[in-house]
């Protein structure tokens, strides 16, 4: 009953114009001043912070631990708002923009990178210069231009590293105890074995950045692809591209004839064996599924020998944030050791840490050297060792809509 | 107070609901789709949009295939429905725990009834595991795939699974209000049952019948979250391909996405204006 | 009322069994997806059984069992609006004739023929306009563009079958316009509330399209939480969002049942499209 008088009264609030407590709008206010002072604005104040909501583990880790945390240090309440897929809270910003909504947003952060992050740019949609501001900001490793570069378009202080990825292959080491372990050989293992392999249709994530690989293959390695779109190496690569992709499609589940729409379908056919092979950009989630039961334990993660794509994930505060101290405030929670620390626990999940843990204390290292991380993961140092750089995003987008053009209507 | 004024009253929050809120929300739409949207700037309409549109053979084989489910879906249901009403009007066994269970199916969301088709059709599902079981195949890949496939033959069972219910209670109450009477007539006048049915209890049940049928039809052609559940990737559905255009990230996708939602619009107007015509005719003659 | 022959008899007990069967049977492997820890092909039950999915769905984290308030909510609103806008509009459909009736009556089944997806982007704009996105209000007031022509359609089959004698005896006793409504009115078109009422209702529950595109994700309804999981292929948890997701209809339902059956003549306004 107190249950349906909250939302009642929810409701009814929501209809009178919010005012939070420390209405926070004014960016350029916030920008330079020392932090504590930014702390005592974010006090009290609510933070609505909009991510992908599909995974039970990330979604405790956020609302129990880091929501713990904002509300006992700091006061602030953490509202995580779970959505299916990023772009429907770009979408948010760009329609209150365009409505003239310029200080009552009602998305305070976004876990964002990659093209969502360039559509924000360019549509003006994005708070920056601020990330100075924040301490845990030194733990940063802004030399590093793979994390400097959000699929090549620079971070500017826009936005805070969350959490790093790298793409990689399973397999049932159980069912498929030799898997290919390089894009060529995974294309003349397909051809051995057909029916037993599939991507996800871009634009689904996962699916993009499998293509990107063979695309990456195709150009004979990323260093010619570095750097702003060119229509002529585009064209180049990506003519050998659709015809690679083109010659294996009758030898893919379904004989080619449609894709999974999204990664969690290749999944389920993964888990149910119904091809031999999955991937994921975050191996994590190896170790996650393994321990929900979704996989057997038999599944192992790998890397490519001619390497894999990885890339970096971030948050964002949107121009229009009304809350940008109390978000200010979560950014460097999310940023600290003991944050990143937690998050990498396998069994919380295991993510690859966004800032330089030998910049941490002296606990938090050491925790953090001694996490035993799940068998099914492979370890992001061997990863590491043959990370490829992501395009700039205007690649990405021609790639996805060459593959649209080119092999879904073929 | 007069009678006009009266009528103009009780009508008039109707009509300003759906006035503003439908009509307006179309006439927006078609705007935006003629790339006409001041807010931002572009004030010269323009039919590029709708170009676009065209010229994509995507749009094309939607269309056909957001046609093909809704028809036979609608003429399935209609037709097991009115056998199911058939069955349910007369007493026997289990009678009552057939009309509860079409009943429980109308409060079922199809969201729910999709995702349940997903987890019995699917080539690793339910009963692709019996087969397995008994023998009949080896690998999911043997089992016939009924979801994500060119046919939507598992969009249409879930839309089969929750419409016959629908229509089924409607014919339902319909002859129940019409009674035996005539039917009884006819049989002592000589005819058999199927003439009876067919010549008599049919024709009477039928504009009934068109009503829910036109509901299924727009319904189902409409429809966005079932076919993104079981449907196949290329061609998908025209709803499912409007919300994609609409929520690309990239903006000039837009228009193109209003526009596909004008032309979904004006299409299945014209065809269940059809619909309605032709059935018309059917039954005068 | 003769023995039916045994062939007829035979068909009518064996097509009732299919019936039966085929109704229940897409709801019971996401029962068993709810307490399962993993399963999959070729297996027929779970490999492992769990309540972890059932802890996750119930806890505060997950905001389940707010969004099952919400949604409730949301519906109710949606439903009570639907009523006193539509049963006005039914009665002056089923009672009276009037010119331009034809063109009324299309006007306000309109949003049955034309799909939701189509106006929705468009409603969009119009709201963001108007500040009524992702807000509750905004929400309930989108969901009235299927809800009331539902409501409108079976109230006027109702007035259609309605004698205004007996509210014009009472007028004529002395009784108040108010009084007559409460008294007369609306103990005869109860059945009609209750019937376009509970679809209503319904249409609102099910809503997915309308409340994500206007709520902008942050009015979260069952059926949003329920396709961010099912997107995700966490199944298990799916299986239990969709057990709560369906159990308000049902307890509904048992509550209206009798209203559903044709002698109260509400169901039959469906067939007057």
């Amino acid at each position: 009953m107190t249950r349906i008088l909250k939302i009642t009264l929810l409701a009814t609030t929501v209809l009178t114009a919010p005012m939070a407590w420390a209405d926070t709008a004014d960016g350029s206010m916030l920008i330079g001043k020392d932090w504590d002072a930014v702390r005592e604005m974010a006090k009290g104040g609510t933070v609505n912070w909009f991510m992908w909501g599909g995974a039970d583990n990330i979604n405790q880790y956020v609302s129990d631990y880091v929501g713990g945390i904002l509300k006992d240090q700091y006061g602030i309440t953490l509202n995580r708002v779970g959505i299916t897929d990023t772009v429907e809270a770009v979408n948010i910003v760009l329609g209150e923009k365009e409505s003239g909504v310029m200080d009552k947003g009602s998305v305070d952060m976004i876990w964002i990178n990659g093209e969502n992050f360039r559509t924000m740019r360019q549509g003006g949609l994005v708070w920056c210069g601020y990330t100075d501001s924040l301490p845990n900001n030194a733990l940063v490793n802004w030399d590093n231009p793979a994390i400097a570069n959000d699929f090549g378009v620079p971070v500017e202080g826009c936005e805070v590293p969350w959490s790093r990825a790298q793409f990689a292959f399973a397999h049932d080491s159980a069912v498929t105890p030799n898997p290919p372990r390089s894009i060529p050989e995974l294309l003349d293992w397909i051809k051995a074995n057909p029916g037993q392999f599939t991507y996800p249709a871009p634009p689904d994530f996962t699916g993009a950045v499998f293509v990107r690989h063979v695309f990456y293959h195709a150009a004979g390695g990323s260093q010619n692809l570095m750097g702003p779109f060119d229509q002529a190496k585009f064209d180049d690569a990506a003519a050998k591209t659709w015809v690679i992709l083109n010659e294996i499609e009758p030898m893919l589940w379904r004989e080619g004839k449609t894709y999974p729409n999204a990664i969690n379908q290749l999944n389920e056919l993964f888990a149910n064996k119904e091809v031999a092979l999955t991937f994921n950009y975050e191996p994590a989630q190896f170790g996650l599924a393994v321990q929900a039961g979704t996989y057997p334990d038999t599944v192992m993660s790998y890397g490519l020998t001619d390497g894999t794509i990885g890339n970096t994930n971030y948050t964002i505060i949107p121009f229009n944030s009304p809350n940008k101290a109390a978000a200010m405030v979560l950014q460097n929670v999310l940023l600290s050791g003991e944050a990143q620390l937690q998050k990498a626990l396998p069994d919380v999940w295991g993510a690859n840490s966004g800032i330089e843990m030998d910049r941490t204390s002296a606990e938090v290292q050491a925790a953090f050297n001694a996490i035993e991380r799940h068998p099914s993961v492979v370890a992001a140092e061997d990863l590491a060792e043959n990370s490829l750089p992501e395009l700039q995003a205007d690649w990405i987008s021609a790639i996805e809509q060459g593959w649209i053009t080119n092999v879904a209507e073929n | 107070m007069s009678d006009r004024t009266t009528i103009i009253l009780l009508l008039l929050p109707a009509l300003l609901v759906i006035g503003v809120l439908f009509f307006g929300g179309l006439l927006i739409g078609v705007m935006r789709s003629f790339n006409y949207m001041p807010v931002i700037g572009l004030t010269t309409p323009n039919l590029d949009a709708y170009a676009a549109v065209f010229a994509d053979p995507e749009f094309y084989w939607s269309f056909l295939l957001t046609f093909h489910i809704a028809f036979t879906s609608t003429v399935i249901s209609a037709v097991i429905a009115i056998a199911a009403a058939l069955l349910l009007r007369r007493s026997f066994v289990g009678r009552g725990l057939i009309s509860f269970l079409f009943q429980l199916n109308l409060t079922v969301p199809h969201l729910v009834g999709a995702i349940g088709i997903l987890y019995l059709f699917s080539q690793s599902g339910s009963f692709a595991r019996l087969a397995a079981e008994m023998g009949l195949i080896t690998r999911p890949g043997d089992f016939p795939a009924m979801v994500f496939d060119p046919y939507a033959i598992g969009i249409i069972l879930q839309y089969i699974w929750k419409e016959v219910p629908f229509i089924g209670v409607i014919v339902l109450a319909n002859m129940q209000s019409i009674g035996h009477d005539y039917e009884a007539v006819a049989r002592s006048l000589g005819a058999s049952r199927w003439q009876a049915f067919r010549h008599v209890l049919l024709p009477l049940i039928f504009p009934g019948v068109l009503s829910a049928s036109v509901m299924v039809f727009a319904f189902t052609f409409g429809a966005y979250e079932i076919p993104a559940v079981l449907g196949a990737n290329y061609p998908a559905t025209l709803p499912v391909l409007a919300y994609r255009s609409y929520t690309d990230v990239d903006l000039a996708a837009r228009p193109e996405a209003m526009a596909m939602a004008v032309v979904i619009a004006v299409l299945s107007a014209i065809m269940i204006a059809i619909y309605i015509r032709a059935t018309r005719r059917g039954i005068r003659s | 009322m003769q023995r039916e022959p045994l062939a007829i008899r035979s068909i009518q007990v064996i097509s009732g069994l299919v019936l039966i069967v085929w109704l229940v049977l897409p709801l019971i492997p996401l029962a068993i997806w709810s307490f399962a820890r993993g399963w999959r092909f070729p297996s027929l039950l779970p490999q492992a059984w769990s309540l972890k999915a059932w802890e996750y769905t119930l806890s505060d984290t997950a905001g389940v069992l707010d969004s099952l308030w919400l949604t409730i909510w949301i519906a109710v609103c949606a439903t009570l609006l639907s009523i006193l806008i539509g049963v006005p509009a039914g009665r002056a459909l089923g009672m009276h004739k009037f010119r331009g009736k034809a063109l009324v009556e299309m006007i306000i089944l309109a949003p049955v023929i034309v799909p939701g997806i189509a106006v929705a982007l468009g409603i969009h704009s119009v709201f963001i306009g108007l500040g009524l996105t992702n807000t509750v209000i905004g929400v309930v007031l989108v969901h009235l563009i299927p809800t009331l022509p539902y409501m409108t359609l079976v109230m006027a089959g109702i007035f259609a079958n309605y004698d205004p004698a007996f509210e014009q005896q009472a007028r004529s006793l002395g009784a108040s316009p108010l009084r007559t409504f409460w008294h007369v009115t609306l103990p005869a078109i109860m059945p009609g509330i209750i019937v376009g009422g509970l679809f209503a209702f319904l249409v609102s529950w099910s809503q997915y399209v309308l409340t994500l595109l206007i709520g902008g994700g942050r009015v979260v309804t069952l059926p949003l939480l329920l396709f961010n999981f099912v997107s995700s292929g966490r199944n298990d948890i799916t299986g239990a969002i969709a057990m709560i997701y369906i159990l308000p209809g049902v307890l509904i339902l048992i509550l209206t049942a009798r209203q559903l059956s044709g002698r109260s003549g509400a169901v039959g306004g469906f067939g007057r499209l």
